[in-house]
Protein backbone atom coordinates (compact mmCIF):
# COMPACT_ATOMS: atom_id res chain seq x y z
CA UNK A 1 0.00 0.00 0.00
CA UNK A 2 1.41 3.41 -1.07
CA UNK A 3 0.77 6.77 0.47
CA UNK A 4 -0.50 9.07 -2.34
CA UNK A 5 1.63 11.58 -3.57
CA UNK A 6 1.93 14.94 -1.55
CA UNK A 7 3.98 18.09 -0.74
CA UNK A 8 6.29 17.75 2.47
CA UNK A 9 7.11 20.63 4.57
CA UNK A 10 9.28 20.49 7.51
CA UNK A 11 9.17 24.00 9.67
CA UNK A 12 11.67 25.00 12.41
CA UNK A 13 9.43 26.71 14.21
CA UNK A 14 5.51 26.46 16.08
CA UNK A 15 5.16 29.95 14.24
CA UNK A 16 6.73 28.82 10.84
CA UNK A 17 4.41 25.61 11.02
CA UNK A 18 1.26 27.68 11.91
CA UNK A 19 1.83 30.19 9.36
CA UNK A 20 1.96 27.17 6.89
CA UNK A 21 -1.18 26.27 8.44
CA UNK A 22 -2.47 29.33 7.58
CA UNK A 23 -1.63 29.24 3.80
CA UNK A 24 -2.70 25.76 3.34
CA UNK A 25 -5.85 25.54 5.23
CA UNK A 26 -7.83 22.21 4.89
CA UNK A 27 -5.09 21.23 2.31
CA UNK A 28 -2.60 20.33 4.77
CA UNK A 29 -2.43 17.66 7.70
CA UNK A 30 0.08 18.05 10.47
CA UNK A 31 2.50 15.06 10.85
CA UNK A 32 3.65 14.18 14.22
CA UNK A 33 4.05 10.11 14.72
CA UNK A 34 2.15 9.10 11.20
CA UNK A 35 0.27 6.32 12.67
CA UNK A 36 -3.04 7.52 11.94
CA UNK A 37 -2.02 10.20 8.96
CA UNK A 38 -0.42 7.32 6.99
CA UNK A 39 -3.20 5.15 7.83
CA UNK A 40 -5.80 7.18 6.34
CA UNK A 41 -4.02 8.30 3.48
CA UNK A 42 -3.05 5.12 2.56
CA UNK A 43 -6.65 4.05 2.37
CA UNK A 44 -7.22 7.17 0.66
CA UNK A 45 -9.73 8.47 3.32
CA UNK A 46 -8.17 11.72 2.99
CA UNK A 47 -5.64 13.33 0.68
CA UNK A 48 -3.85 16.34 1.97
CA UNK A 49 -2.38 18.77 -0.61
CA UNK A 50 0.73 19.29 2.10
CA UNK A 51 1.99 17.27 5.17
CA UNK A 52 3.25 19.90 7.48
CA UNK A 53 5.91 17.95 9.88
CA UNK A 54 6.52 19.01 13.32
CA UNK A 55 9.61 16.57 13.52
CA UNK A 56 11.82 19.52 12.77
CA UNK A 57 10.80 21.16 15.94
CA UNK A 58 12.85 21.19 18.38
CA UNK A 59 11.67 21.25 22.04
CA UNK A 60 8.11 19.48 20.85
CA UNK A 61 9.07 16.54 22.70
CA UNK A 62 9.80 18.17 26.18
CA UNK A 63 7.77 17.08 29.53
CA UNK A 64 7.88 19.73 32.05
CA UNK A 65 6.25 21.71 35.56
CA UNK A 66 5.64 25.59 35.78
CA UNK A 67 6.23 27.14 38.99
CA UNK A 68 2.70 25.78 40.24
CA UNK A 69 3.85 22.61 39.64
CA UNK A 70 1.07 22.00 36.55
CA UNK A 71 3.19 19.98 33.70
CA UNK A 72 2.92 20.78 30.13
CA UNK A 73 3.44 17.82 27.69
CA UNK A 74 4.41 18.97 23.85
CA UNK A 75 2.73 17.82 21.47
CA UNK A 76 5.45 15.33 20.11
CA UNK A 77 5.94 13.58 23.43
CA UNK A 78 4.89 9.81 22.36
CA UNK A 79 3.02 7.34 24.64
CA UNK A 80 6.38 5.35 25.29
CA UNK A 81 7.60 8.57 26.01
CA UNK A 82 5.48 9.47 28.55
CA UNK A 83 5.34 5.94 30.10
CA UNK A 84 9.43 5.65 30.33
CA UNK A 85 9.55 9.49 32.67
CA UNK A 86 9.82 8.78 35.70
CA UNK A 87 8.39 11.41 37.57
CA UNK A 88 5.28 11.06 35.13
CA UNK A 89 4.83 7.73 36.27
CA UNK A 90 5.17 8.40 39.81
CA UNK A 91 2.47 11.21 40.09
CA UNK A 92 0.46 9.29 37.23
CA UNK A 93 0.34 6.42 36.90
CA UNK A 94 -2.81 5.17 35.17
CA UNK A 95 -2.57 7.92 32.67
CA UNK A 96 0.96 6.14 31.99
CA UNK A 97 -0.81 2.55 32.50
CA UNK A 98 -3.60 4.00 29.64
CA UNK A 99 -1.25 4.60 27.18
CA UNK A 100 0.44 0.99 27.81
CA UNK A 101 -2.54 0.00 26.56
CA UNK A 102 -2.31 1.91 23.26
CA UNK A 103 -1.36 0.29 19.96
CA UNK A 104 1.90 -1.81 20.34
CA UNK A 105 5.75 -1.41 21.26
CA UNK A 106 5.83 0.25 17.90
CA UNK A 107 3.11 2.47 17.65
CA UNK A 108 4.16 3.73 21.36
CA UNK A 109 6.95 4.48 20.20
CA UNK A 110 5.95 6.35 17.08
CA UNK A 111 2.39 7.57 18.21
CA UNK A 112 1.53 10.91 20.41
CA UNK A 113 -0.43 11.66 22.87
CA UNK A 114 -1.31 14.91 21.10
CA UNK A 115 -2.02 12.95 17.87
CA UNK A 116 -4.15 10.61 19.36
CA UNK A 117 -6.55 13.45 21.20
CA UNK A 118 -6.75 15.27 17.47
CA UNK A 119 -7.62 11.76 16.13
CA UNK A 120 -10.61 11.61 18.78
CA UNK A 121 -11.31 8.38 18.45
CA UNK A 122 -14.82 7.52 21.18
CA UNK A 123 -12.57 4.54 22.44
CA UNK A 124 -9.14 6.85 23.03
CA UNK A 125 -7.31 5.24 25.99
CA UNK A 126 -5.36 7.88 27.18
CA UNK A 127 -8.78 10.13 27.01
CA UNK A 128 -10.45 8.87 29.80
CA UNK A 129 -7.52 9.30 32.43
CA UNK A 130 -6.96 12.95 30.88
CA UNK A 131 -10.33 14.00 31.26
CA UNK A 132 -10.42 12.96 34.60
CA UNK A 133 -7.13 14.41 35.67
CA UNK A 134 -8.74 18.23 33.85
CA UNK A 135 -6.37 18.20 30.84
CA UNK A 136 -6.38 21.34 29.09
CA UNK A 137 -4.97 21.83 25.14
CA UNK A 138 -2.85 25.07 23.96
CA UNK A 139 -4.18 25.48 20.79
CA UNK A 140 -2.18 28.15 18.83
CA UNK A 141 -2.57 29.69 15.24
CA UNK A 142 -0.91 32.37 13.67
CA UNK A 143 -2.55 35.49 15.42
CA UNK A 144 -2.98 33.69 18.83
CA UNK A 145 -3.65 30.99 21.31
CA UNK A 146 -6.44 29.89 23.07
CA UNK A 147 -6.57 27.00 26.00
CA UNK A 148 -9.57 24.58 25.85
CA UNK A 149 -10.23 21.93 28.72
CA UNK A 150 -9.99 18.20 27.20
CA UNK A 151 -13.74 18.01 27.86
CA UNK A 152 -14.74 20.80 25.46
CA UNK A 153 -12.39 19.39 22.60
CA UNK A 154 -13.89 15.99 21.81
CA UNK A 155 -17.86 17.21 19.82
CA UNK A 156 -18.54 13.64 18.22
CA UNK A 157 -16.70 10.48 16.94
CA UNK A 158 -13.41 11.55 15.06
CA UNK A 159 -14.02 15.37 15.75
CA UNK A 160 -12.97 17.48 17.81
CA UNK A 161 -13.18 21.68 17.97
CA UNK A 162 -9.47 21.92 16.69
CA UNK A 163 -9.54 24.75 13.85
CA UNK A 164 -7.95 23.94 10.41
CA UNK A 165 -5.69 26.76 11.21
CA UNK A 166 -4.67 25.71 14.31
CA UNK A 167 -1.97 23.20 16.26
CA UNK A 168 -2.15 21.57 19.58
CA UNK A 169 1.23 23.36 20.97
CA UNK A 170 0.25 21.57 24.51
CA UNK A 171 -1.22 19.51 27.29
CA UNK A 172 -1.23 20.35 30.54
CA UNK A 173 -2.55 18.80 33.91
CA UNK A 174 -3.03 20.46 36.69
CA UNK A 175 -0.99 19.75 39.84
CA UNK A 176 -2.88 16.98 42.13
CA UNK A 177 -4.46 17.70 45.74
CA UNK A 178 -2.96 15.81 48.38
CA UNK A 179 -4.82 12.33 48.95
CA UNK A 180 -5.77 11.89 45.98
CA UNK A 181 -5.22 8.98 43.71
CA UNK A 182 -6.70 7.52 40.16
CA UNK A 183 -7.07 4.51 38.07
CA UNK A 184 -7.49 3.36 34.52
CA UNK A 185 -10.00 -0.01 34.32
CA UNK A 186 -10.51 -1.58 30.54
CA UNK A 187 -12.08 -4.47 28.48
CA UNK A 188 -10.66 -4.53 25.11
CA UNK A 189 -11.37 -6.60 22.02
CA UNK A 190 -9.82 -9.77 21.13
CA UNK A 191 -8.59 -8.37 18.05
CA UNK A 192 -4.88 -7.25 16.61
CA UNK A 193 -5.67 -3.87 17.65
CA UNK A 194 -7.58 -4.86 20.76
CA UNK A 195 -9.58 -1.73 20.57
CA UNK A 196 -10.73 -0.31 24.13
CA UNK A 197 -14.44 -1.67 24.58
CA UNK A 198 -15.33 0.15 27.52
CA UNK A 199 -12.35 2.48 29.07
CA UNK A 200 -13.42 3.69 32.94
CA UNK A 201 -10.52 6.38 34.69
CA UNK A 202 -11.39 7.41 38.37
CA UNK A 203 -9.72 10.00 40.28
CA UNK A 204 -10.70 10.69 44.18
CA UNK A 205 -9.94 12.81 46.88
CA UNK A 206 -10.81 11.50 50.14
CA UNK A 207 -10.15 13.57 53.20
CA UNK A 208 -7.68 10.91 55.72
CA UNK A 209 -9.63 11.70 58.86
CA UNK A 210 -13.55 10.56 57.98
CA UNK A 211 -13.22 9.14 54.81
CA UNK A 212 -15.42 11.02 52.37
CA UNK A 213 -15.38 11.57 49.16
CA UNK A 214 -13.76 15.52 48.54
CA UNK A 215 -13.34 15.45 44.83
CA UNK A 216 -14.49 12.44 42.27
CA UNK A 217 -14.02 12.14 38.89
CA UNK A 218 -15.18 9.47 36.63
CA UNK A 219 -14.12 9.42 32.78
CA UNK A 220 -15.31 6.78 30.39
CA UNK A 221 -13.90 6.07 26.42
CA UNK A 222 -16.18 4.18 24.46
CA UNK A 223 -19.38 4.31 26.02
CA UNK A 224 -20.46 7.19 24.01
CA UNK A 225 -19.70 9.46 20.54
CA UNK A 226 -16.62 10.76 22.52
CA UNK A 227 -14.58 10.00 25.78
CA UNK A 228 -17.01 11.88 28.36
CA UNK A 229 -17.26 12.28 31.98
CA UNK A 230 -20.25 10.95 34.20
CA UNK A 231 -21.19 13.47 36.10
CA UNK A 232 -24.47 12.41 37.98
CA UNK A 233 -21.86 9.29 39.08
CA UNK A 234 -19.27 12.06 40.66
CA UNK A 235 -22.29 14.04 42.32
CA UNK A 236 -23.57 10.72 43.88
CA UNK A 237 -20.00 10.44 45.83
CA UNK A 238 -19.08 13.96 46.52
CA UNK A 239 -19.01 14.67 50.12
CA UNK A 240 -19.88 11.17 51.22
CA UNK A 241 -18.62 8.75 53.26
CA UNK A 242 -16.64 6.66 50.93
CA UNK A 243 -18.45 2.73 51.60
CA UNK A 244 -18.92 -0.09 49.14
CA UNK A 245 -23.41 1.09 49.37
CA UNK A 246 -22.57 4.68 47.98
CA UNK A 247 -19.32 3.14 45.43
CA UNK A 248 -22.30 0.10 44.53
CA UNK A 249 -24.58 3.04 43.72
CA UNK A 250 -22.04 5.40 41.60
CA UNK A 251 -21.16 2.51 39.51
CA UNK A 252 -25.21 1.74 38.83
CA UNK A 253 -25.64 5.78 37.85
CA UNK A 254 -22.63 5.43 35.61
CA UNK A 255 -23.71 2.65 34.40
CA UNK A 256 -27.49 4.38 33.33
CA UNK A 257 -25.64 7.88 32.56
CA UNK A 258 -23.77 6.59 29.34
CA UNK A 259 -24.70 6.59 25.89
CA UNK A 260 -23.34 3.60 24.50
CA UNK A 261 -23.90 3.07 20.46
CA UNK A 262 -23.42 -0.45 20.22
CA UNK A 263 -23.51 -3.69 22.33
CA UNK A 264 -25.11 -1.12 24.94
CA UNK A 265 -26.33 -4.01 27.48
CA UNK A 266 -22.70 -5.28 27.68
CA UNK A 267 -21.32 -1.74 27.93
CA UNK A 268 -23.21 -0.55 30.43
CA UNK A 269 -22.26 -4.13 32.33
CA UNK A 270 -18.98 -3.83 32.31
CA UNK A 271 -18.57 0.06 33.36
CA UNK A 272 -20.61 -0.59 36.23
CA UNK A 273 -18.06 -3.39 37.17
CA UNK A 274 -14.86 -1.11 36.20
CA UNK A 275 -16.22 1.89 38.09
CA UNK A 276 -16.45 0.04 40.99
CA UNK A 277 -12.61 -1.56 40.22
CA UNK A 278 -11.48 1.73 39.58
CA UNK A 279 -13.23 3.35 42.86
CA UNK A 280 -11.51 0.45 45.19
CA UNK A 281 -8.16 0.43 43.38
CA UNK A 282 -7.69 4.58 43.68
CA UNK A 283 -9.12 4.12 47.30
CA UNK A 284 -6.19 1.44 48.01
CA UNK A 285 -3.40 4.22 46.60
CA UNK A 286 -4.92 6.75 48.94
CA UNK A 287 -4.41 4.27 51.54
CA UNK B 1 6.86 16.65 -5.69
CA UNK B 2 10.28 16.47 -7.10
CA UNK B 3 12.76 14.09 -5.35
CA UNK B 4 14.93 15.22 -2.43
CA UNK B 5 18.88 13.94 -1.77
CA UNK B 6 18.23 12.57 1.53
CA UNK B 7 21.29 10.89 4.43
CA UNK B 8 20.28 7.68 5.93
CA UNK B 9 22.23 5.79 8.80
CA UNK B 10 21.27 2.50 8.10
CA UNK B 11 23.11 -0.48 9.87
CA UNK B 12 26.27 1.76 10.82
CA UNK B 13 26.57 2.75 7.06
CA UNK B 14 25.70 6.24 5.50
CA UNK B 15 23.91 6.23 2.52
CA UNK B 16 22.65 9.24 0.15
CA UNK B 17 19.28 8.45 -1.80
CA UNK B 18 17.29 10.22 -3.99
CA UNK B 19 13.67 10.06 -2.56
CA UNK B 20 10.01 11.90 -3.55
CA UNK B 21 8.47 12.82 0.35
CA UNK B 22 5.42 10.11 0.25
CA UNK B 23 7.86 6.72 0.09
CA UNK B 24 7.90 5.37 3.05
CA UNK B 25 11.21 3.89 4.94
CA UNK B 26 10.13 0.28 3.86
CA UNK B 27 9.92 0.62 0.41
CA UNK B 28 13.65 2.82 0.48
CA UNK B 29 14.68 0.17 2.43
CA UNK B 30 13.64 -2.94 0.09
CA UNK B 31 13.59 -0.91 -3.35
CA UNK B 32 16.19 1.15 -3.54
CA UNK B 33 18.69 -0.27 -1.10
CA UNK B 34 18.15 -3.98 -1.21
CA UNK B 35 17.01 -4.69 2.07
CA UNK B 36 14.56 -6.98 1.92
CA UNK B 37 14.28 -8.07 5.31
CA UNK B 38 11.87 -6.23 6.53
CA UNK B 39 8.65 -6.75 4.96
CA UNK B 40 4.97 -5.23 3.97
CA UNK B 41 2.08 -7.19 4.94
CA UNK B 42 -0.90 -4.91 6.33
CA UNK B 43 0.76 -1.93 5.55
CA UNK B 44 -1.42 -0.31 8.35
CA UNK B 45 0.54 -1.15 11.03
CA UNK B 46 -1.14 -3.55 12.97
CA UNK B 47 1.21 -7.03 11.94
CA UNK B 48 4.63 -5.43 12.78
CA UNK B 49 6.05 -7.05 9.59
CA UNK B 50 8.09 -4.47 8.43
CA UNK B 51 9.78 -3.58 12.04
CA UNK B 52 12.83 -1.64 12.46
CA UNK B 53 15.07 -0.15 14.92
CA UNK B 54 15.27 3.58 15.37
CA UNK B 55 17.81 4.66 17.73
CA UNK B 56 17.51 0.91 19.20
CA UNK B 57 13.52 1.09 19.86
CA UNK B 58 11.32 -0.58 17.10
CA UNK B 59 8.92 1.23 14.75
CA UNK B 60 6.91 0.61 11.39
CA UNK B 61 9.02 1.11 8.35
CA UNK B 62 5.66 1.24 6.51
CA UNK B 63 4.47 4.41 8.63
CA UNK B 64 7.50 6.32 8.58
CA UNK B 65 8.76 8.72 5.72
CA UNK B 66 12.26 7.64 4.41
CA UNK B 67 12.86 11.17 4.57
CA UNK B 68 11.82 11.82 8.24
CA UNK B 69 13.97 8.68 9.04
CA UNK B 70 17.21 11.03 8.92
CA UNK B 71 19.33 11.25 11.89
CA UNK B 72 18.33 8.22 13.18
CA UNK B 73 20.31 4.75 13.50
CA UNK B 74 18.37 2.78 11.63
CA UNK B 75 18.85 -1.01 12.35
CA UNK B 76 17.29 -3.85 9.59
CA UNK B 77 17.83 -7.40 10.28
CA UNK B 78 20.33 -7.58 7.65
CA UNK B 79 22.49 -5.99 10.19
CA UNK B 80 22.17 -8.06 13.15
CA UNK B 81 25.10 -10.58 12.36
CA UNK B 82 28.46 -9.25 13.06
CA UNK B 83 31.62 -10.53 11.30
CA UNK B 84 29.67 -13.48 8.98
CA UNK B 85 28.65 -14.34 13.09
CA UNK B 86 24.44 -14.84 13.64
CA UNK B 87 22.53 -12.51 16.53
CA UNK B 88 22.20 -14.90 19.33
CA UNK B 89 18.42 -14.08 18.63
CA UNK B 90 18.96 -15.07 15.19
CA UNK B 91 20.56 -18.39 16.47
CA UNK B 92 17.69 -18.78 18.64
CA UNK B 93 15.28 -18.96 16.49
CA UNK B 94 16.80 -21.36 14.21
CA UNK B 95 17.32 -23.90 16.60
CA UNK B 96 14.14 -23.72 18.22
CA UNK B 97 12.53 -24.16 14.92
CA UNK B 98 10.85 -20.62 15.33
CA UNK B 99 10.87 -19.97 11.80
CA UNK B 100 7.95 -21.34 9.36
CA UNK B 101 7.08 -18.97 6.31
CA UNK B 102 9.33 -16.70 7.70
CA UNK B 103 7.71 -13.62 6.96
CA UNK B 104 7.25 -12.28 10.73
CA UNK B 105 10.60 -13.39 11.48
CA UNK B 106 12.68 -10.25 10.58
CA UNK B 107 10.32 -8.29 12.43
CA UNK B 108 9.84 -10.40 15.53
CA UNK B 109 13.56 -10.89 16.35
CA UNK B 110 14.45 -7.05 15.89
CA UNK B 111 11.37 -6.53 18.46
CA UNK B 112 12.81 -9.26 20.69
CA UNK B 113 16.28 -7.24 20.29
CA UNK B 114 14.80 -4.56 21.42
CA UNK B 115 12.97 -5.96 24.34
CA UNK B 116 16.18 -7.94 25.48
CA UNK B 117 18.42 -4.70 25.44
CA UNK B 118 15.95 -2.87 27.50
CA UNK B 119 15.68 -6.21 29.48
CA UNK B 120 17.79 -8.52 29.59
CA UNK B 121 15.87 -11.49 31.53
CA UNK B 122 12.26 -10.86 30.72
CA UNK B 123 9.72 -13.00 31.91
CA UNK B 124 7.55 -14.95 29.69
CA UNK B 125 4.50 -12.80 29.96
CA UNK B 126 6.66 -9.74 29.40
CA UNK B 127 7.93 -10.98 26.19
CA UNK B 128 4.40 -11.81 25.17
CA UNK B 129 2.94 -8.49 25.75
CA UNK B 130 6.31 -6.90 23.98
CA UNK B 131 5.92 -8.68 20.97
CA UNK B 132 2.26 -8.24 20.84
CA UNK B 133 2.49 -5.92 17.81
CA UNK B 134 4.40 -8.87 15.91
CA UNK B 135 2.00 -11.30 14.47
CA UNK B 136 2.84 -14.77 12.96
CA UNK B 137 -0.11 -16.28 10.66
CA UNK B 138 1.79 -19.72 11.23
CA UNK B 139 0.68 -19.26 14.54
CA UNK B 140 4.27 -20.18 15.57
CA UNK B 141 4.36 -18.34 18.59
CA UNK B 142 5.27 -20.95 21.30
CA UNK B 143 8.57 -21.39 19.47
CA UNK B 144 8.87 -17.85 19.08
CA UNK B 145 8.62 -17.37 22.73
CA UNK B 146 11.04 -20.60 23.37
CA UNK B 147 13.50 -18.89 21.04
CA UNK B 148 13.61 -15.35 23.12
CA UNK B 149 13.47 -17.01 26.57
CA UNK B 150 16.65 -19.30 25.25
CA UNK B 151 18.29 -16.12 23.43
CA UNK B 152 17.61 -14.21 27.07
CA UNK B 153 18.77 -16.81 29.47
CA UNK B 154 22.03 -17.50 26.65
CA UNK B 155 23.54 -13.84 27.63
CA UNK B 156 24.10 -14.24 31.50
Amino acid sequence: MRIPKFEYVRPLTVEEACSLLYKYKTDAKILAGGTDLFVKMKKKKILPKAVISLNGIKRLDRIEWDERENVGMGPLVTHDGLVRHPTMRKKFDFLCEACLKIGTRQVRNMGTLAGNLCNASPSSDASAPLLVLEAKLKLVHLYGERIVPLEDFFVGPFQTVLHPEEIVAEIRIPKLPPHTAGSYQYVHKASSVGETLVGVAVLLTVNPEDATCQEARIGLSSVAPTPIRAKAAERTLKGRRMDAKIIEEAAQVVSDEIQPRSRPWYRREMARVLVERAIFQAMEKIG
Amino acid sequence: MKKQLIDLRINGDSCEVAVEPQRTLLEVLREDLGLTGAKEACGTGECGACTVLADGKPILSCLTLAIEAQGKEITTIEGLSKAGELHPLQKAFIQQGAIQCGYCTSGMILNAKSILDENPKPSREEILKGLEGNLCRCTGYNKILEAVMAASTGKD
